[in-house]
């Protein structure tokens, strides 16, 4: 097979997307082409796919190493994809806050914690690349005016606590901050701007996209076309692939259309299927992960998943039918969906299971008033209240409590073996906060390969494709078979900056 | 040449019809602009207005003021909201032609009252 002969292997690759039953109906999908006697309607020094977190840092990185000519380009009319709706969760090894808490952390100890939820399967060298330069990444986002809560916080599957959140306890506290400071910088960001594919060199390297005008998601595009020439390189950014019914259903069937799902409506993964048609490798689709922490009273992430992202540390979760414990709180989230997974009644229909809680401490966190006033959440008195109002059986439960405040009071949970550091002193008595959990769609560690220059990888020649990178979520293997809580905005930022930093250095 | 007749009327009719029906106007609209296609076709009929079509007549902070909200729920102004602030494009949550829900609600059980789907 010629080396320079990229798109011949297209039959290759379409028989491969046949085989696992990828299919779009409508738009029609975007083909890569030849690049040759091209009529480029515009030029650009360096292009970004994508405004999530990786396309924004790769931009302001950009410009930051010299770059005069950024373009960010989104399909959507809005930017921040994912990144502007998620949890606003930073995790970083050695930072600020942790010298401030006396937490003893480090490098060795974040990656030991990713490698050990990825199942062995992770990619030690991203990892290890992305928590050495997380501080980095963070303070890229204060500069820019990013705030931060007072007080760290440990996810499910970290050994320390390490874990940054916004004030407003959401991405966006990030996103508004970064998109401002592209602004600034000169940065020109093109909404309702849809990628339609590669336009490829003779030596296989990338000269340019396809570039429809106008684009209105879901809709008729009668938009035009360009072809945008970028002098220095592409940097894909486009995100994961959660909303993409087909292809998610074809890892996993019981991801269904059924299935609710966190991420923006985007997120269908035409960026990763057009890096697959010029040689990229695909890796971990299959790993699709489900937000343990999301309530099937709501849509997508709303306000019960940072509520419960606080609290799962010292609260217990209950099977309704049974009034106990199943599962450790704290556990990575394959683990802890799974559990809340496997919670049915005797037809074996799902019963989202009860997250309850003390409101002395629930109420630290500024998402508890808004889950009890949107009627996502409930505040009881009494055990008896709540027990009535959900249909558990009374002396089960209590004896769980019970129980459970043993566990606070030991330090050690002989029950399922939870980490019970942040625990301590919070016994769970009444007034209860309560929400239902059930498990969303929220992230794809599967994507393309890359390396720790944020290269893409081809899988005949096993080289990086020239002129082409990639960011965030569109790119697979880093996290292996479990993603940890709060890993995944340090890794948009470090790979986006490392992106732009190979891009200028090129 | 009746039977004739009556086969044009009905074409006629149907033309009309579909025509009203790809024209439907909010009144609102209909009461300041007429029948003035371009005051925001301003990229052809054939394609959705530009996101600059609405601005201008409407002013993005003015309407943050008439929808801004207690303290408390100030993020949840639909004009000026947490995850995109004032640059969400009209024509996510409204449309002229036909009906659309306030895209908060994908993710949110906020109500909006003064919302004409």
């Amino acid at each position: 097979m010629s080396e320079k002969n990229l798109l011949g292997r297209r039959n290759f690759i379409k028989g491969f997307g046949a085989a696992a039953g990828v299919a779009l109906a409508a738009p029609a999908m975007a083909v890569s082409e030849k690049a040759d006697g091209v009529k480029w309607d515009k030029e650009v020094e360096v292009m970004i796919i994508g405004s999530g977190f990786a396309g924004l840092a790769a931009a302001i990185e950009s410009v930051r190493q010299g770059a005069k000519d950024v373009h960010m380009f989104e399909k959507m009319s809005y930017f921040g994809g994912n990144s502007a709706i998620n949890g606003g969760l930073y995790a970083a090894p050695g930072t600020p806050m942790q010298k401030t808490e006396g937490v003893k952390d480090s490098v060795d100890r974040m990656v030991a914690d990713q490698v050990k939820a990825g199942r062995g399967v992770a990619d030690e060298a991203l990892l290890r690349h992305v928590a050495e330069h997380a501080v980095e990444g963070l303070q890229l986002t204060l500069d820019a005016g990013s705030e931060y809560h007072p007080y760290l916080q440990q996810l499910g599957g970290h050994s320390v606590a390490r874990t940054y959140q916004t004030t407003v306890s959401c991405g966006a506290g990030i996103t508004q901050p970064l998109y401002k400071e592209c602004k600034r910088l000169g940065v020109k960001a093109h909404n309702r701007s849809k990628f339609e594919g590669f336009l490829v060199g003779k030596n296989g390297e990338i000269e340019g996209v396809k570039m429809r005008q106008n684009y209105h998601f879901g809709e008729d595009q009668p938009g035009e076309v360009l072809n945008i020439r970028a002098k220095r390189g592409v940097i894909m950014a486009t995100g994961g692939f959660g909303q993409n019914v087909d292809l998610r259903m074809a890892q996993d069937p019981t991801l269904t259309a059924e299935v609710g799902c966190t991420n923006a409506p985007g997120a269908t993964g035409e960026g990763m299927y057009e890096m697959f048609r010029l040689g990229a490798i695909p890796v971990h689709l299959a790993h699709i992960q489900s937000g343990p922490w999301a309530s099937p009273d709501e849509g997508g992430f709303g306000y019960v998943s940072n509520y419960t992202i606080f609290n799962f540390p010292h609260s217990m979760a209950v099977h309704r039918l049974t009034g106990k414990r199943f599962m450790n709180e704290i556990a990575d989230r394959k683990t802890r969906a799974d559990a809340e997974l496997s919670c049915r009644d005797e037809k074996g229909e799902a019963m989202p299971p009860l997250l309850i809680t003390s409101y002395k401490h629930s109420k630290k966190h500024p998402n508890t008033k808004k889950v009890l006033k949107y009627d996502v959440g409930w505040k009881f008195d009494s055990v008896e209240a709540l027990a009535k109002h959900f249909d558990v059986p009374l002396k089960p439960l209590k004896e769980q409590i019970a129980e459970y405040n043993s566990y606070v009071k030991s330090g050690d949970d002989k029950q399922f073996g939870k980490n019970m550091t942040k625990a301590k002193g919070k016994y769970i008595e009444a007034p209860f906060t309560v929400v239902r959990l059930w498990p969303k769609v929220h992230y794809c560690q599967g994507g393309v390969q890359i390396n720790v220059k944020a290269e893409v990888k081809d899988s005949f020649t096993g080289k990086s494709i020239p002129k082409l990178y990639a960011a965030g979520e569109v790119t697979g293997g880093v996290h292996g078979v479990s993603r940890l809580g709060s890993c995944s905005i340090p890794e948009c930022i470090v790979m986006g900056m490392t992106a732009a930093r190979s891009v200028m250095k090129a | 040449m009746k039977k004739l007749n009556i086969v044009l009327a009905l074409v006629f009719g149907a033309l009309v019809s579909l025509s009203a029906q790809a024209v439907d106007q909010r009144d609102y609209h209909k009461d300041v602009i007429g029948k003035d296609c371009k005051a925001c076709h301003d990229q052809g009929l054939k394609q959705f207005p530009s996101d600059e079509a609405c601005l201008q007549c409407h002013d993005v902070d003015d309407l943050a003021k008439q929808t801004a909200r207690s303290e408390e729920d100030k993020w949840q102004n639909p004009h000026n909201n947490l995850h995109y602030g004032k640059e969400l494009p009209c024509q996510e949550c409204h449309a002229e032609h036909k009906a659309k829900k306030p895209m908060c609600n994908n993710c949110h059980t906020f109500k909006f009252d003064k919302h004409q789907e």
